[in-house]
């Protein structure tokens, strides 16, 4: 069958990807893609990216709240137990990996002393889950958490890890979870974007931008910065001295304009995309002022993500907008917690008793608040709700052991959670040694939470592909195994 | 296990699927079913004729016979040739990246003699501006940026001259050979004659090797960021030049293409003998440091020398101030201890530190240096010519069978080790490998050079290759649509000596090319819907650097100035803060120096501007052949709301004010014929007019440009 498919119609993806998967793949990449998304919404997709798709698989997840805490957080000083640990405390780990191996990258100067978690852990829940003391409102979810214990990226520095988890490559340029979500399943609320970010008030995360870019996807599946002063999207507000009415008339005027343009150009779904793009922009200026006005939340909402307490309504603030967003059908959220460097990332080098109670402080209620919330208002088992980092800590002490140690980067070990969506609550995948150096058994990697992630939102992450380079890219690089011990 | 292992891991799964693709691949059209010995692209470009035609009143040059043929065998034409207002913006926009003034269309149109049009599109090749919108696909190829990338994204402070290179390069039309050689092997060129001293490359050459440097990256790691540099240079040499993906061969043998994973070691050991100069002291990122290379374009040392005291002076002048403002704080202290200075005081600290961090990097930007590499001098003093291995499954520390440098075989037709010719003491036995290299990429006799590159010319002039992927000729592209064409083109290459604008004109020249893009023709739809045979000019959206610089050319308010320094138009407020390491890089320039044409806009990995990532334009990470043309909302709150587009759109009102004065017809009518390139229609007027009566006082003439510049025609290439 040498004919491209019916459903590649002229349209937005440009010539060139329909041409590889009608021409290319005889067929082959149509049927993939029209597994994934059902022939109507690939028609769909084609005049409007971000047209709602139907996912191939089954899901209850409908939103995703990845909430990214930036620096790397010590998983032995919050949600992994590790009384080995505080046995060895002052002394060298018992097990050091092998130089040469590279794992440890060169961070092996160091007398490897084992740093205790100062922090009391207790058992939480019907699952019986130890949890540190840092999170006394989070515990009390503790039966609808699935955790992940040492999951694997590939490099240790912030940059590249933050990269690997929020776009599956340790490189710059490719898309970002979100965008590869929002291009396999669109977006039901066309007057928001689908795909929103709301970042630290006190400033980014390493790489910037770079964490939420489309990367060689098209530029309508980037991350939309929700901004904390100003008008909440860039670019907004109408021009100084333009009302409503003037720009009104303005878009009439316009969209008269570039209908008389039609006439005579076949081939113009691009250019009547281009058309409907102006009155969505129109809506979004209505629709993004009224999502961040936080007026009309009644205050024991607002104090349950701990808006009446500046320690908590930085990331308090960035959680309830996630639920409106959530209520409104935006179908991807990424909150980050944590400034590049300095005092507010998780970045504990030193310290971390200090610092993990500040940042732990900052983050637990709102957290519970949101769990809390969207449970009551019916939202949590259509949203999933991950808690991520960039990588785990080490068991050992960065630096000599002072009275105030920290921990270094351990990309070995990072620990993450989900709730809601599909996912079973008190379950466990994966698994840290004593000291939580390494991962025990089949080791978990990044590609592998990204698959169940997709699967959780009904897509089959080898079967979200695009060619670029030469290549059939995808999240997962090379296909990630879903972790099906934490599927409810 | 460590990253190595998994992308190479990463790379053999990739390939694999490819391959578990191969049995539903069509074979390239360009091969017969009894396949030569020699398979496209891998055999010589055929010498062919254009073949006959019968509407041959249609053709104007042996290109149109190709597409016409393949045209007239499908029952297919040409469309009528488009409208010459058509032509002459669509020609200014191809050609230059901007629309032409009213005069310029006004003067086409009106020009009777039949050879107006080859002298028009000879105008605009040797207008300056040409090479600022060209480049910018090289930049691409080049994955060209102004910072490091990953980790604290450190600033590149002297990329910006391999970028005024490649519009130099351009604007020059250097011959594609040279411009190969000098990119890849730029510091071998010099003839070695006597036993003395090494002899310098020339600076423009020093400049051209800051190709090779371009990759992202991170931090020093031994041996592993050594391969790891070196790896990426030989896939992207590879896919650039000969548009080859060795890279995939890295890890197994590649699984579609002809390509052992030895030949990718053979090909990474002409590069063995690379030496990167040191990183500076105190260099944290530890990022290689720069070679010497004096400024040697005419004037460039003279205004280097003048913007360099003029930067040293602010610093003094800020030093100055922000001593003042101490003493200030340090009287006020004594009078009351607890008084500090004032918020107005404090920002202006802030402001004055602002200032000469920021002349600082100009100071380092205006060294006569270069992000360059050289050849190592050898022993006794650098390392001699290593051995390379190939690197089982891709990794570092894993070596296999040792190589010797040499050519793709599936070129070649064998492994036979290249002959590499030192000088003739045999004093530098570490010189001469990416000479070796670059003269055979650079040479006629190489089958995949040409093709490669005039495929690339046809993409960016008609929005897609002959071969679709620019960038990959291997047999995942399904081949050429047009093989005879492309090979006649690559002769024609090889025959004007590796000229560019010879091939530009031949392009611009053809009937194909001056085809209408409105021709609505059912049967030509429903034979060939993607318009693969070009039976129309093919309709697309600018990129965004030519939305950028079209608002600012018809805005009146375009900075002609060529070359230099990176530019940092204003950003959104707080953004640049919001994604600074340490200190912000973006400069945000609200004067005329932030409205240079877009190829001078700071390339900054962890940031790229948003009016710009949302037409497509991406800060580059690795070499791209191509953009997205995508559509989306936050391209309209760009053009409509965004600060740039409105305050442009009020200073295209005012200059309508002074050149059409203040009736409302004249006023459309000239915005039409700037923006458009055309008068409106009777229809259109009487719209508009009505747009700018029902306005608010004043605002009517805005409101106008505001709509035209946010229309559909505008963004278009017609």
């Amino acid at each position: 069958m040498n004919v491209p498919h019916p459903a590649f119609q002229p349209g937005l993806f440009g010539a060139t990807r329909r041409e590889f998967l009608g021409r290319i793949f005889n067929g082959f990449g149509a049927l993939a893609l029209e597994n994934l998304l059902g022939r109507e919404s690939l028609r769909a997709a084609e005049a409007d990216p971000l047209a709602v798709r139907i996912a191939h698989r089954p899901r209850r997840a409908k939103q995703c709240i990845f909430l990214f805490m930036g620096g790397g957080v010590s998983q032995m000083d919050s949600f992994e137990y590790k009384p080995a640990l505080n046995e060895f405390h002052g002394r060298p780990i018992p097990r050091v990996p092998s130089i040469s191996s590279g794992e440890l990258q060169g961070r092996l100067t160091f007398p490897h002393a084992c740093v205790g978690s100062p922090f009391r852990f207790q058992r939480y829940g019907r699952s019986g889950r130890y949890l540190s003391e840092l999170f006394p409102h989070l515990a009390r979810h503790v039966d609808d958490l699935a955790f992940i214990h040492g999951i694997q990226v590939d490099n240790q520095n912030h940059g590249p890890a933050t990269l690997h988890v929020t776009t599956g490559s340790t490189f710059p340029g490719s898309p970002s979870v979100g965008s590869w979500i929002q291009y396999g399943l669109g977006s039901p609320n066309q007057d928001l974007p689908g795909y929103v970010v709301i970042q630290d008030p006190r400033g980014a995360p390493t790489n910037g931008t770079a964490a939420w870019t489309n990367g060689f996807l098209p530029a309508a599946y980037q991350g939309t910065l929700l901004r904390p002063t100003g008008t909440p999207i860039v670019d907004l507000a109408r021009p100084v001295g333009v009302s409503a009415t003037q720009q009104r008339q303005e878009f009439d005027a316009l969209a008269w304009l570039n209908r008389q343009h039609l006439v005579n150009r076949p081939d113009a779904s691009e250019l009547e995309a281009r058309i409907s793009a102006y009155e969505l922009a129109f809506r979004m200026q209505t629709a993004a002022p009224e999502l961040v006005d936080l007026a009309g939340e009644p205050e024991h909402v607002k104090s349950l993500y701990g808006l009446d307490n500046p320690r908590t309504s930085g990331f308090g603030r960035q959680c309830l907008l996630a639920r409106r967003l959530v209520e409104r059908g935006v179908r991807y959220t990424l909150l980050v917690h944590g400034v590049q460097i300095g005092s507010h990332s998780w970045d504990d080098h030193g310290d971390v008793k200090g610092g993990m109670t500040k940042h732990c402080g900052e983050v637990d209620l709102p957290v519970a608040g949101l769990l809390a919330d969207l449970k009551q208002r019916g939202l949590l088992e259509e949203t999933l709700v991950v808690w991520s980092s960039e990588m785990g800590r080490t068991p050992f002490v960065n630096g000599k052991l002072g009275d105030k140690p920290g921990r270094d980067h351990n990309g070995h070990a990072l620990c993450m959670w989900m709730a809601g969506g599909n996912v079973k609550g008190g379950s466990t995948a994966g698994e840290t040694d004593d000291f939580s150096l390494r991962s025990v058994g089949n080791p978990i990697h990044i590609r592998d939470v990204h698959a169940t992630l997709l699967h959780l939102m009904g897509i089959d992450d080898e079967h979200l592909t695009w060619l670029h380079a030469g290549r059939v890219r995808k999240l997962t690089d090379i296909g990630g195994q879903v972790l099906e011990q934490i599927l409810g | 296990m460590d990253f190595y292992f998994d992308r190479s891991r990463m790379q053999r799964f990739l390939c694999t699927i490819l391959a578990s693709f191969s049995l539903s691949i069509r074979s390239p059209a360009a091969v017969p079913a009894s396949t030569p010995v020699v398979a496209w692209p891998f055999a010589a470009p055929a010498k062919i004729a254009p073949p006959p035609v019968r509407a041959a009143d249609k053709i104007r040059n042996g290109l149109d016979a190709f597409i016409l043929a393949r045209l007239e065998a499908k029952g297919l034409s040409l469309a009528p040739e488009a409208a010459p207002h058509t032509l002459v913006r669509r020609l200014y926009l191809d050609l230059i990246g901007l629309p032409p003034t009213p005069a310029e269309v006004e003067a086409f149109v009106q020009d009777a003699d039949p050879k107006a049009w080859e002298r028009l599109v000879d105008r605009l090749l040797s207008d300056s501006r040409y090479g600022e919108r060209w480049a910018r696909f090289w930049l691409d190829l080049a994955r060209y940026a102004d910072t490091a990338g990953y980790e604290g994204d450190p600033d590149l402070p002297h990329a910006w001259r391999y970028r005024d290179y490649v519009i130099d390069a351009f604007n020059q039309d250097k011959p594609y050979d040279r411009f190969i050689l000098e990119q890849i092997a730029g510091d071998e060129l010099e003839e070695i004659m006597g036993a003395g001293e090494l002899p310098e490359p020339k600076p423009e050459q020093t400049v051209a090797l800051t190709f090779l440097r371009l990759a992202p990256f991170t931090e020093p790691r031994g041996d592993a960021s050594r391969h790891e540099m070196l790896s990426e240079v030989t896939a992207t040499v590879s896919s650039v030049f000969l548009g080859l993906t060795v890279g995939c061969a890295q890890c197994h043998d590649h699984k579609y293409e002809r390509i052992p994973t030895k030949d990718f070691y053979r090909m990474k050991a002409f590069f063995a003998t690379v030496q990167i100069p040191r990183p500076l002291p105190g260099d944290g990122f530890q990022l290689g440091g720069p070679l010497s290379a004096d400024f040697f374009r005419p004037g460039e040392k003279e205004w280097a020398a003048k913007l360099t005291t003029q930067r040293q002076a602010e610093v003094q002048a800020a030093r100055a101030a922000l001593a003042a403002l101490e003493k200030i704080e340090a009287a006020g202290k004594i009078a009351n201890p607890k008084v500090g200075l004032t918020p107005e005081q404090q920002s202006q600290q802030i402001d004055w530190k602002t200032r000469i961090h920021l002349a600082q990097m100009d100071i380092t930007r205006l060294q006569p240096v270069a992000m360059s590499l050289r050849h190592s001098f050898g022993p006794p003093y650098e390392p001699g010519v290593p051995e390379t291995h190939v690197l089982t499954r891709g990794e570092w520390d894993k070596p296999g069978e040792v190589v010797e440098p040499g050519f793709l075989s599936c070129v070649t037709g064998d492994q036979t080790p290249a002959v590499i010719r030192l000088d003739p003491f045999k004093r530098w036995p570490t010189r001469s490998r990416r000479s070796t290299l670059a003269h055979w990429i650079a040479s006629k006799e190489n089958p995949l050079t040409a093709r490669v590159m005039v495929n690339r010319l046809w993409a960016w002039h008609f929005g897609r290759g002959l071969v679709a992927t620019p960038s990959d000729f291997g047999k995942l592209s399904g081949g050429p649509s047009h093989p005879e064409l492309l090979d006649w083109l690559a002769r024609r290459f090889h025959e004007s000596n590796w000229s560019v604008k010879a091939m530009h004109r031949l392009i611009l020249n053809s009937a194909t090319w001056r085809q209408s893009s409105q021709w609505n023709d059912t049967d030509s739809a429903a034979i060939d819907p993607e318009n693969t045979l070009l039976w129309r000019y093919p309709r697309r959206r600018l990129e965004a650097e030519a939305v950028r610089d079209s608002v600012l050319a018809v805005s009146g308010r375009l900075n002609p100035e060529s070359f230099g320094l990176p530019i940092f138009p204003p950003l959104p407020e707080g953004l640049a803060e919001s994604v600074k390491w340490n200190e912000s890089k973006w400069a945000n320039q609200t004067g005329p120096e932030g409205r240079k044409r877009s190829i001078y806009i700071y390339q900054q990995r962890s940031l790229t501007m948003p009016m710009m990532q949302t037409f497509d334009a991406v800060v580059c990470d690795a070499s791209r052949d191509r953009r997205q043309h995508s559509v989306t909302p936050l391209q309209a709150l760009a053009m409509y709301n965004g600060g740039f587009v409105s305050e442009e759109a009020r200073q295209f009102a005012a200059r309508l004010r002074q050149q059409a004065g203040n009736s409302p017809e004249a006023q459309i009518d000239m915005a039409f014929r700037i923006a458009l390139g055309r008068s409106p229609a009777p229809a259109e007027v009487q719209r508009l007019r009505s747009l700018v009566e029902s306005s608010a006082p004043d605002e009517g003439p805005a409101a106008l440009c505001r709509v035209v510049l946010n229309s559909n025609e505008f963004i278009s290439l017609e």
